[in-house]
């Protein structure tokens, strides 16, 4: 069992004295010339070691906003400033280095259909050039950290959505990033398996890591009481410490 | 470690596609055994060269009694006044004329004998109508003309010819073969080209999930890059190799072993390539296939697999 989320404890907030680990400076985002914008003058603030939840309904600009952030996809306006990387005038060949600085999580898993739950994390420090030891330290350890240590030799096949999910937070966090990008990872899950997730999300921001989850899962949102950044039609609408999510919000951006 | 994990993935990428770098392979080993065959061609022309423009001569053809439609042999057989008119001539025609001897008919006609021992016609030609001759060895075998001109019409002279020509004509054919053989070989890299650049799109289809990954947690362009450059290398290398061999068959077992024996009844044609020559091309041909290789997977890369 994974620990149990705790609203209690209010999450440490980037607003105010902690350092910024992910900023939005007038940002706007088109994804083709004519197209209505997918962000438009977003300005927003992520401190090191927050939880933000981004919420809002499909094509709100949550997606847009992840993909600006691990620099797959430039702004069209203004600036994104990452763990001090300005993405703006970030060379090509300093992308990977910005991108070793966060861990990301979808909601289709991702893993390697072929490699074990092992593999499929090593893959990440073989990637990275990590040596044999530190790997051999490494993986367990991130594995521990998401309870399938007793599944290591098992193919992604084999295991249980939730299951999957964990294996990915764990290929996602074994380079220890001090940010933690997950984009709708309880979509495909059903609510409790979706509770443990974020629990494990949760557990990793006390480390000390920055966490941003995209989601429009209400439930979840009122549960972890963090953060949330809501957007609509690319605009942030909302943006509160331990709030809420309406679920009737949503719905009105389907009725104009 | 970071080269073990880079040739699993190699090992990986091989295996899963297979087929097209079975392809890539063959095209190579195609394409290189063209080049190939076009660059030996040419020097087997330079050596060729080399060997007959030391041997051949001029040769001056002395009127025979079946002759005498010529004008300058219309006396008749040549005269031994003539034969000594000429010599003299020859003689006065040093340095250019760096030796000549005489070919008298009898031994005209045993070569003649030799040349067309498997001929039909020989029975038909009679000893006096082979002519005797003059074979005049130039200082420069290109100052042909001077010789020509001196010997042509002369009384007792039938004909002059340059036997260069003969030799020019072959040299023409082995230049055409090298020239079509190189022409094949761009075709076929053309071909390679494509087919390892489809290549590379496709196995960047196949591994697309990996290379996201990759992609995602910050790997460097040269390690996403890498095993990609490493396949098509090794299936191009191994074509080369391929190709080596076939082309080193062709050498040693058409040329030397072949055509050396079948040339040597035949008067003691020496002068062809052999394996020694396949050696001087081979650098080209796998510098050439390793080039065409990172070259092309380099620019297929920078089409199909974002870093």
């Amino acid at each position: 069992m994974v620990g149990r989320p705790s609203p209690q404890v209010p999450a440490p907030s980037g607003k105010g004295s902690a350092p910024t680990m992910i900023t939005f400076e007038h940002v706007t985002m088109r994804y083709a010339k004519g197209d209505p914008p997918a962000l438009r003058d977003i300005d927003l603030e992520i401190g090191r070691g927050e939880f933000a939840f981004v919420v809002g309904a499909s094509g709100s600009g949550k997606s847009t906003l992840m993909r600006l952030i691990i620099l797959e996809r430039e702004a069209t306006q203004g600036r994104v400033i990452v763990a001090g990387h300005d993405l703006s005038t970030l060379p090509n060949r300093k992308i990977p280095v910005l991108r070793r600085k966060i861990g990301i999580v979808f909601q289709d898993f991702r893993l390697l259909a072929g490699k074990t739950v092992y593999q499929n994390v090593a893959y990440v420090l073989q990637v990275l050039g990590a040596r044999r030891h530190t790997i051999k330290q490494l993986v367990p350890e991130t594995l521990e950290l998401v309870g399938l240590e007793d599944k290591a030799k098992r193919l992604p096949h084999e295991l249980s959505g939730g299951e999957q999910q964990r294996v990915a937070i764990a290929r996602a966090m074994v380079n220890k990033p001090p940010i933690l990008l997950a984009d709708e990872p309880t979509g495909n899950l059903d609510p409790q398996i979706s509770e443990e997730i974020v629990a494990i999300l949760d557990r990793i921001n006390r480390t000390g890591t920055t966490v941003v989850m995209a989601t429009h899962d209400t439930t979840i949102v009122n549960k972890f009481r963090k953060r949330v950044i809501q957007l609509r039609d690319g605009v942030v609408v909302r943006d509160e410490d331990r709030g809420e999510y309406d679920a009737l919000e949503v719905e009105a951006v389907h009725t104009p | 470690m970071r080269v073990g994990f880079i040739l699993g993935e190699v090992v990986n990428g091989l295996r899963r596609n297979a087929g097209m770098v079975v392809s890539v392979v063959l095209v190579t080993m195609v394409s290189l055994v063209f080049l190939g065959m076009g660059l030996l061609a040419q020097r087997q022309v330079d050596t060729l060269k080399g060997y007959w423009y030391d041997r051949v001569q001029v040769s001056i053809f002395l009127c025979t009694p079946d002759t005498t439609d010529v004008a300058s042999c219309a006396g008749g057989a040549v005269t031994e006044a003539q034969r000594e008119q000429l010599a003299s001539e020859l003689d006065s025609l040093k340095p250019l004329v760096q030796e000549y001897w005489y070919e008298s008919n009898d031994e005209a006609y045993q070569r003649f004998r030799e040349q067309f021992r498997n001929s039909p016609v020989l029975d038909n030609i009679p000893q006096e109508s082979i002519p005797e001759s003059f074979r005049v060895q130039l200082s420069d075998p290109t100052k042909y003309e001077v010789v020509a001109s001196a010997f042509e019409g002369a009384p007792g002279v039938e004909s002059v010819e340059d036997q260069r020509e003969v030799v020019d004509k072959l040299f023409t054919f082995l230049n055409a073969v090298s020239i079509s053989a190189v022409a094949l070989a761009a075709a076929m890299v053309v071909c390679a080209v494509l087919l390892i650049s489809t290549t590379i799109r496709l196995t960047a289809w196949s591994r697309r999930r990996e290379t996201n990954i990759m992609r995602l947690v910050g790997a460097s362009a040269f390690t996403i890059h890498i095993p990609f450059i490493v396949e098509t290398l090794l299936a191009v290398v191994v074509g080369a190799g391929l190709a080596i061999a076939l082309l080193w068959a062709m050498v040693h077992y058409g040329i030397t072993g072949f055509l050396t024996e079948l040339l040597a009844g035949q008067g003691g044609m020496v002068g062809l390539i052999g394996p020694g020559d396949l050696w001087m091309v081979v650098p080209f041909l796998v510098g050439g296939a390793v080039l065409l290789a990172v070259v092309t997977s380099w620019l297929a890369l920078i089409r199909h697999v974002r870093v």
